[in-house]
This record gives C-alpha cells, sequence and structure tokens, in this order.
C-alpha cells in the first residue's frame, strides 16, 4: 500500500529508490545553470545504481548547494540532502575546517543566557549591526531575547562539507542553548540540525519569526518580493507551505516560489566556491536571482537572509532590505508592539 | 515489402539489421504468434567508435564517457529495458547536434536521443553509439503574447515552459500529465491532456519547427514551409530529425473549476465523457479509474459562464454521482457483500490518500484549481510511479472506445490485483490528416480519437520483466485486433508495425527514412 507521508525526507530511503521521474531537475538551481543531469539528484542516484562510487562523481556531490529544495517535490521521499551529505562524508574533506572547529572549541565558554528566547543571527547579519539591532528589537517584542554569543558558522560549514563535527566542539556551541525555550537560528542548515540536537526547544528561522509580527507583516505590500530562505522553508515544508500561502494572502506580496511552492535560492554557490577554494563568479552569475525576478512586477526585495542581498544587488537596482528593516516604514511601530505576537 | 537483412549477432544469434521492419510472421487472423523483438536490442559494439569521438571531439563536442554519465540513461521510465551508450553528448546548441549527427551518419554511429526520458518501451535506451541528452537545450527563445506564441528549444519540461510563460500569464495548451516530459519528445509521440477532447494533443500545437535532419542540415519547416519533413516529424517518434526548437501556440492563462462524477460502470462513464465532447459541454474531460467499480469522471472549466452552461445543459444528463451520493452508494454496496470488505478498505485508503493530494490548499485559491498541471502530475508519480512503470495504451477511434477499453480492462484484471486506467478524447484537426499517418491517432478516427492508458499498480512487488511484457502484449494484441492504434513504439512494439498500420504505409515510411537517414543511426530502436 501506498504510504500517504506527505513528502517527508525519509533517511532510510536512499539512491536506490530513485525512480528517475526528474521531479528533482524542476527545482535545483544547480539544474537551472547548468542543465547537466549528471549534477542532479537523478545524475547522482542513477549513477550510483550503476556502480558508481563517491569519487566517480565528486564534480556532482560537490555541485550540490543542499538548499533541499529537491527534497519535497521527490516523490520517492528520499532524503536526498542526507544522500549528498553521506556521499561528502567519502570524499577528502576540506583542510583548514578542523582547525577552524578547534579555535572555537578553545574559547572559554559563553555565559548561559538570562533570556529563555536566543537568537543565532549568522555571520552575514552580523556585519550589518544595525539590521541586527532592529531582528533583535523586533524580536524582544514577544519576550526576553538573548543574542547568542556563538553564531556556529564552522559547524554549519562543517555540516556542509559532510564532515564530523567533535564531540567538544558542539557541546561548546550547544552548552548555553540547553535552557533556551525558543531558539532562532537564521542558517538553515544549522536550523535543520539543530532540531535534532535540541530536541526540546522550540527552533524557528529568523524570517518566520519575524514576518510573524504584525509590525511586519503590515509593512510588506503587494509590490514586494518577499525571498524565503530556502534551507528552513523546505527542511519544514508541509508546515511552512501553508504558513508563507497565508502571508501571501495576507499581505499580496509575491515570493521567491516556483509553481510547486518551492523556494528558488536567490544564489547557488558550490561547496568549493563555501570554502574560498573557487571563485564565486561561476558559482553566482546572477542567474537565479534574475530568474526570480523575471517576469514580476515588484518595487522593493525584501530578504529573510542577508546572504542574499549580494545577489539580488548584482542583477537589479531595487532596494534590497532585510525583513528587520521593515520596522522602519511608517510611524506604526509603537502602535503595533502592543499587538506584536507570533503567527 | 522490404526484405530483412539477417546477418550474426554479436553474440553468434541472428539478429535484424537495424533499420529493417522485417515481414509480418504470422497469418492475419493470428494473434498468437506475432514475433516479439527482444526488450533490450543487440547492443551496437562500436565499429569506428574511436575515429568517431576523435572526429567530434574535434569539432569541440563534450563527449562523455564515464559511466556516472552514461548511467544517467541506462533506463527510461518504464525501466524494463537497460541499456549504455558508448558517450553521452548534451546537446548545447543547433549546431552542434548538426555537427554530431553528420559525424554519426558518417561513421556510421547510432544515436538515441533523449528528452525527459518517459518513454516506457526503451524508445529513449541506448544500446551502444551516442545518447543525446536534448534537456541541455532548455531555453524560452520569444513570447508573443499578442500572437498568443512561444519560440523554445525543444529539450524544455512543459513544466519549464509553464513556468516561464506563467510569469506573463500565459499557459501552454496541452501537456502531458507528469512535468517532465519535453517538448520535442512530445512533439514526436503525441502529448494528451485532459483538455486534448477540445484542444488537440500536444503536437498539433506546433506552428513551426527546427529541425536537424539525420544527415546534419538544419532545417526549419510548418505546414507551408518544407511541408513533408513537418508532417514526418510531428508524431513521427524521433525517426526523421532531430527537434532543436519549436514554435508553440499558447493561451492566456486561467485557473480551474473542477468537479468529479463518480460511477459504478465504466462503460456509462465512457458514453458520458463522449456526449460531453461531443457537445463541447466542458473544457476538460477525462477519466480515472480507481476500481472497476469506483470510475472518476473529471470535468472542468477556464471560466464560471462555461461552468454555469455545463450546470444548466448537462449535469442533469449525466449518469454519475456527487461524492456525497456515491459514498452512500458504495456503503450500501458493500453492507450487502461483506466478503468484499477488502475491496471497500481499498477504496476508502484511496480516497484518503488521493483526494487531498488533488486539493492541496496551496495550489487552491477561491475554490479554483491554480496549479492544475502541478497538482495531476505530482499525484501521477505519488501514486503511480516507481522504478519500474508499466503503461501501455490504446488509441481507438470513438465507436471501438468501449469495446477496447473493456477488453484491456480485462487484461488487468487478469494480470494485476490493482490497476488505474486513464482515459482522454484527442480533437483531431483535419488539416493535420498528413501528421496522424502512421502514429498514434488510429486511421480510421474521424472527430475524436481516444486514448486509454493501463496502468498497473506495481506497489512495490517484484514482477518479473516477462510477466510485464506479457501484460503489455496481451493489451496490444487487442489494439491489432481492432484496428487501434497506440501511444509507445519501440521495444516489442516494433513487431507490431506492420500488422497496425498495413505494409504500403509501413514500405512508404522506411524508404522516406531511408532516403532521409541512409546509415540508419538516428532512433534506430524505435520503428525502423
Ligand atoms: C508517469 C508518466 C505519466 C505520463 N503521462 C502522460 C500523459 O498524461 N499524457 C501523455 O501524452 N503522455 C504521458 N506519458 C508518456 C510520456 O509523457 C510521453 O511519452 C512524453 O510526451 C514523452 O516526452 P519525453 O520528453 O519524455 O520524450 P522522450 O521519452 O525523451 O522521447 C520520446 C521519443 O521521442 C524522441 N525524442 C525525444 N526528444 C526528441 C527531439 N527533441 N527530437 C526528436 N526526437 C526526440 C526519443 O528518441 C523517443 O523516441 C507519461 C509517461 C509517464 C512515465
Ligand atoms: S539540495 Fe538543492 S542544489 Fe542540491 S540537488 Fe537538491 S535542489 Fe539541487
Ligand atoms: S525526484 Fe527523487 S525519484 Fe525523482 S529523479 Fe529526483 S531523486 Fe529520483
Amino acid at each position: 500500500m501506498l504510504s500517504l507521508a506527505k513528502n517527508a525526507p525519509q533517511p532510510d530511503k536512499d539512491f536506490a529508490s530513485c525512480s528517475g521521474c526528474g521531479l528533482c531537475l524542476l527545482v535545483c538551481p544547480v539544474w537551472r545553470r547548468t542543465h547537466d543531469l549528471a549534477l542532479t539528484p537523478l545524475g547522482r542516484a542513477k549513477a550510483l545504481q550503476h556502480g558508481a562510487n563517491a569519487a566517480d562523481i565528486a564534480v556532482s556531490v560537490q555541485s550540490c548547494t543542499l538548499c533541499a529544495a529537491c527534497e519535497p517535490v521527490c516523490p520517492e521521499d528520499i532524503g536526498l540532502v542526507e544522500m549528498t551529505l553521506d556521499l561528502r562524508r567519502r570524499l577528502p574533506q576540506p583542510e583548514g575546517e578542523q582547525a577552524r572547529m578547534q579555535e572555537q572549541t578553545a574559547r572559554p565558554p559563553a555565559p548561559q543566557p538570562a533570556a529563555t528566547a536566543v537568537l543565532i543571527p549568522g555571520t552575514a547579519l552580523r556585519e550589518r549591526p544595525v539590521t541586527l539591532a532592529r531582528a533583535q528589537a523586533l524580536l524582544a517584542r514577544t519576550g526576553k531575547l538573548a543574542l547568542a554569543d556563538d553564531d556556529g558558522a564552522d559547524i554549519a560549514l562543517a555540516l556542509e562539507a559532510g564532515m564530523p563535527v567533535p564531540k567538544q566542539r558542539l557541546e561548546r556551541f550547544l552548552q548555553p542553548l540547553r535552557r533556551a525555550r525558543k531558539i532562532i537560528v537564521a542558517d538553515g542548515l544549522l536550523l535543520r540540525n539543530a532540531r535534532q540536537w535540541l530536541p526540546r526547544a522550540e527552533l524557528v528561522s529568523l524570517g518566520v519569526a519575524l514576518s510573524g509580527l504584525t509590525t511586519v507583516r503590515r509593512a510588506l505590500g503587494a509590490s514586494d518580493l518577499y525571498v524565503i530562505e530556502p534551507r528552513a522553508y523546505h527542511a519544514d515544508y508541509q508546515r511552512l507551505v501553508k504558513y508563507y500561502d497565508g502571508l501571501r494572502a495576507a499581505s499580496g506580496c509575491t515570493f521567491n516560489l516556483d509553481l510547486q511552492r518551492i523556494a528558488i535560492p536567490a544564489a547557488a554557490p558550490t561547496l568549493p566556491q563555501k570554502f574560498g577554494l573557487e571563485a564565486a563568479a561561476g558559482g553566482d552569475d546572477g542567474v537565479q536571482a534574475r530568474w526570480i525576478l523575471q517576469g514580476r512586477n515588484v518595487t522593493r526585495i525584501v530578504l529573510e537572509c542577508m546572504e542574499d542581498a549580494a545577489a539580488f544587488n548584482s542583477v537589479s537596482g531595487l532596494p534590497v532590505v532585510h525583513l528587520a528593516d521593515l520596522a522602519d516604514d511608517g510611524n506604526r511601530r509603537n502602535n503595533d508592539s502592543r499587538n506584536d505576537n507570533q503567527a | 515489402m522490404g526484405t530483412p537483412v539477417v546477418q550474426p549477432g554479436p553474440l553468434g544469434s541472428y539478429a535484424v539489421e537495424p533499420g529493417t521492419v522485417g515481414p509480418c510472421h504470422v497469418a492475419p487472423d493470428a494473434l498468437q504468434g506475432i514475433k516479439r523483438q527482444q526488450t533490450n536490442p543487440a547492443r551496437w559494439n562500436g565499429p569506428n567508435w574511436d575515429e568517431f569521438s576523435t572526429a567530434v571531439r574535434a569539432h569541440g563536442i563534450d563527449l562523455r564517457e564515464t559511466i556516472a554519465a552514461r548511467a544517467a540513461f541506462a533506463t527510461d521510465a518504464g525501466g524494463t529495458a537497460h541499456g549504455l551508450a558508448h558517450g553521452v553528448v548534451i546537446a548545447r546548441s543547433t549546431e552542434q547536434v548538426a555537427l554530431l549527427l553528420r559525424a554519426a551518419q558518417e561513421y556510421r554511429v547510432p544515436v538515441t536521443v533523449c528528452g525527459g526520458g518517459l518513454t516506457t518501451e526503451g524508445e529513449t535506451v541506448a544500446f551502444g553509439g551516442v545518447l543525446l541528452d536534448m534537456t541541455g537545450m532548455s531555453r524560452v527563445l520569444a513570447i508573443d503574447a499578442n500572437a498568443l506564441t512561444v519560440r523554445t528549444e525543444a529539450g524544455i519540461f512543459w513544466h519549464s515552459l509553464a513556468e516561464e510563460l506563467r510569469r506573463q500569464d500565459l499557459d501552454y495548451l496541452s501537456a502531458p500529465l507528469n512535468l517532465t516530459s519535453s517538448v520535442g519528445g512530445t512533439l514526436g509521440v503525441g502529448g494528451i491532456d485532459v483538455n486534448s477532447a477540445r484542444l488537440g494533443c500536444s503536437a498539433d500545437q506546433a506552428l513551426a519547427l527546427q529541425v536537424v535532419t539525420p544527415t546534419g542540415d538544419i532545417v526549419e519547416c510548418s505546414d507551408t514551409h518544407n511541408a513533408e519533413l513537418f508532417q514526418r516529424v510531428i508524431l513521427g517518434y524521433g525517426q526523421f530529425g532531430v527537434i532543436t526548437e519549436a514554435t508553440l501556440r499558447v493561451r492566456r492563462y486561467t485557473p480551474l473549476r473542477m468537479h468529479y462524477f463518480y460511477y459504478a460502470s465504466l462503460a456509462t462513464a465512457i458514453e458520458d465523457l463522449q456526449l460531453l465532447d461531443r457537445n463541447d459541454a466542458s473544457d476538460y474531460s477525462g477519466i480515472l479509474t480507481i476500481m472497476d467499480c469506483a470510475v472518476n469522471v473529471l470535468v472542468a472549466f477556464d471560466s464560471t459562464e462555461r461552468e454555469a452552461a455545463f450546470m444548466a445543459n448537462w449535469r442533469g444528463r449525466l449518469r454519475g454521482y456527487g461524492e456525497l451520493g456515491f459514498g452512500l452508494r458504495m456503503l450500501a454496496h458493500y453492507a450487502l457483500r461483506p466478503w468484499k470488505l477488502g475491496e471497500a478498505w481499498y477504496l476508502l485508503q484511496r480516497k484518503r490518500e488521493l483526494f487531498p493530494e488533488l486539493r492541496r490548499p496551496e495550489y487552491m485559491r477561491d475554490g479554483t484549481m491554480f496549479d492544475r498541471s502541478v497538482v495531476f502530475s505530482r499525484a501521477v508519480w505519488k501514486f503511480w510511479g516507481s522504478r519500474q512503470m508499466v503503461i501501455p495504451d490504446l488509441a481507438t477511434s470513438a465507436a471501438k472506445f468501449v469495446e477496447a477499453v473493456e477488453r484491456g480492462n480485462a487484461v488487468c484484471r487478469k494480470y494485476f490485483p490493482r490497476y488505474t486506467l486513464y482515459l482522454v478524447g484527442i480533437k483531431l484537426r483535419p488539416e493535420h490528416l498528413a501528421h496522424y499517418e502512421m502514429s498514434c491517432i488510429p486511421p480510421d478516427a474521424e472527430g475524436w480519437a481516444y486514448g486509454c492508458e493501463f496502468e498497473p499498480m506495481l506497489d512495490g512487488r517484484a514482477y518479473s520483466r516477462d510477466y510485464l511484457q506479457s501484460f503489455k502484449n496481451e493489451i496490444y494484441d487487442i489494439g491489432v485486433d481492432m484496428g487501434a492504434s497506440y501511444y509507445r513504439f519501440g521495444g516489442m512494439m516494433k513487431g507490431y508495425i506492420r500488422r497496425v498500420f498495413g505494409d504500403a504505409v509501413v514500405d512508404r515510411h522506411l524508404a522516406l527514412k531511408r532516403a532521409a537517414d541512409p546509415a540508419m543511426i538516428l532512433n534506430r530502436h524505435v520503428i525502423f
């Protein structure tokens, strides 16, 4: 009997289950840029089904951006992100990453935050202190909020490479978070994993946390392009597809969603590019951002994820703002603060 | 009738030289004993491959010979035929395809063209030679929103085309319900949708094509320009050229107003479907069976006006029930037949699984279905897709359809515990008669042809290839017996060609093929 598991990726299902339907191609940013089947989940699965090993398909394995767009559309519910990570584990690991993690482990332990909610903003947002301060102020309206001392950026990179994270390093990262009831995470891949590490906490993406606030929702308009961070969205697709459909109905804004309601990533850097081993130009040539904008009549681009700003700035002259910056819109802030609660 | 050229095969057995359709081996009134071609034809064993590969690489063509590159194309959606190409080329431009075909012709290297690869008889599997992956040519070149046309590279998936058209509030006319069939592959075989009873098959949408002939010439063709090539390439199963670009008719996008009616009898449902089609009573129509006693007629509309006209004039004449009425009827039916509880449970499960999938809120707005192809296609893959898929089909005239479907249904019942039938009408365009010759459109159809796909639910059970093939052959035999046609050719189907179309037509097409493709290199396992 066919199961009705709603496209929830099943880790026990691997390349052997791939039927070759090709639905993953339709959403894969690597395929959009290259139109090379070998660089897609289908290509990897078929190669493995016919006797190839990880080394034979290394370029393909490293080209994946882990955006996870392919997972919700795979009718066989294959855990495609895990499949890629498993293959990465079998390849030579990028140099320098272990040292980076050791360096972080050696830092003195972070103090336990006094607040029950913690924000892990990620490197890109930290580099924009004004926007970060706005995000903090907004999120603090629903309760006391602490800023995490440790972004776990090295852990996120290691996860991306399929590298084991040393126990001590993980503990250094998780220890200050253990008492938090709610953790808001900007990095989608970190969020996906943190759900397993901290099963008792409520883990939400920064995008959902901010867009759930009335202040932010009210500032969104019909001529906005709202750019969803794909990794967090696809990791919790069944729930979030409804959430964002509600946001669309309420605000009228356009999303970076395709007809299957899959989030189109704004950039598609490969693993070597993320590790600085290859120039970024080949990976982020604006193809994705241009495709998101094509034929869409919008006047402003609103981002959940600060990393996406560069891609849009390189292909359009439209104002690009972070969700947190919307709080400055209009003078409703004081009135709205009374109403702010998470959707 | 052509004389078959027989020569020793690689294993010392005797294989028929590619490009030959042998005489029919059996008496005209016999169905048993039609010569079954191997599912995996003998592999081309590579004479001249080194010279060929050197030549194409000298032209800058990226010819990939690694296992990883070739394995992606080792089988098609059917999953019963397997073969490896010697090398794979991703189509990148018309000029590159032309260079490749010229070299293939010179060195007599077979070229198998693959679009979405959704064939089920091994048509897109390369048994040696080059696999040409057309999905590398997937750009939309120009959209004319006023003239309602699009010019696109032919490797594009219909779904990707729809994504681009929707940004301009446009949509394609009709396309297969699976998201990943390509424009070029579909124009070559047909393409039916739930609006084909009104708009015709996908191949009928093509206004003009750019084709690379098997000898490597680049030719633009249409009904008025190089018309003979156009007629042969459209619905030509990739025998007469590689479609590299296509100009298609498109339309304004509309969401859909859906209605489902339920029948306990397949014949009654088909009669009602044909009533709707004859009277242009709906914009979309089709039948999906859940079980023999639970048949779903789908009816849908592009506008409230059309929907209202249907409700006023035709709803009352349909003999199907609404969901509640049918549910109550089924309840009574099974209450009186408690020994059939297993069947009732299956029906209930199916309803619980499939129906929500067809009504997912993110694809619905204000009671209309916003993305019909997404909804239906995802359901098709989710509920019917697997590593093996057997989908034999029959296409007949309207008059023969009920009998053909009932006979095919009986074959399904014999072989599988659960199966689904998908039935639609295909409006024929009188001015396209020349396109239809030797195609899935049966020669005796007038006004509409009707197609039925017979799809067993394999449900992860292991069936031998022979078992699946026997099933398919029994369905195909019905077509021979009734003078029908088929959507799928290649593999075992090659043996049917003469019985289905007759010697005169086959020999004429064979002569055309020989003239167009002297080395018989292009898609040689499909028909010729
Ligand atoms: C799950 C499933 C659902 C389906 N649903 C439908 C449906 O609803 N309606 C329907 O009509 N069909 C349906 N089909 C059948 C399938 O969609 C059609 O066969 C499809 O149109 C083929 O498109 P493709 O791109 O996959 O072609 P391919 O399978 O790649 O090729 C088909 C043939 O054309 C040749 N070819 C491919 N590209 C070119 C080109 N550019 N130029 C010349 N020749 C070429 C190939 O060599 C092959 O012989 C379904 C199949 C599956 C597996
Ligand atoms: S995770 Fe993203 S980039 Fe990787 S295969 Fe899936 S869709 Fe493509
Ligand atoms: S969507 Fe899943 S089953 Fe389909 S080709 Fe991709 S990996 Fe394979």
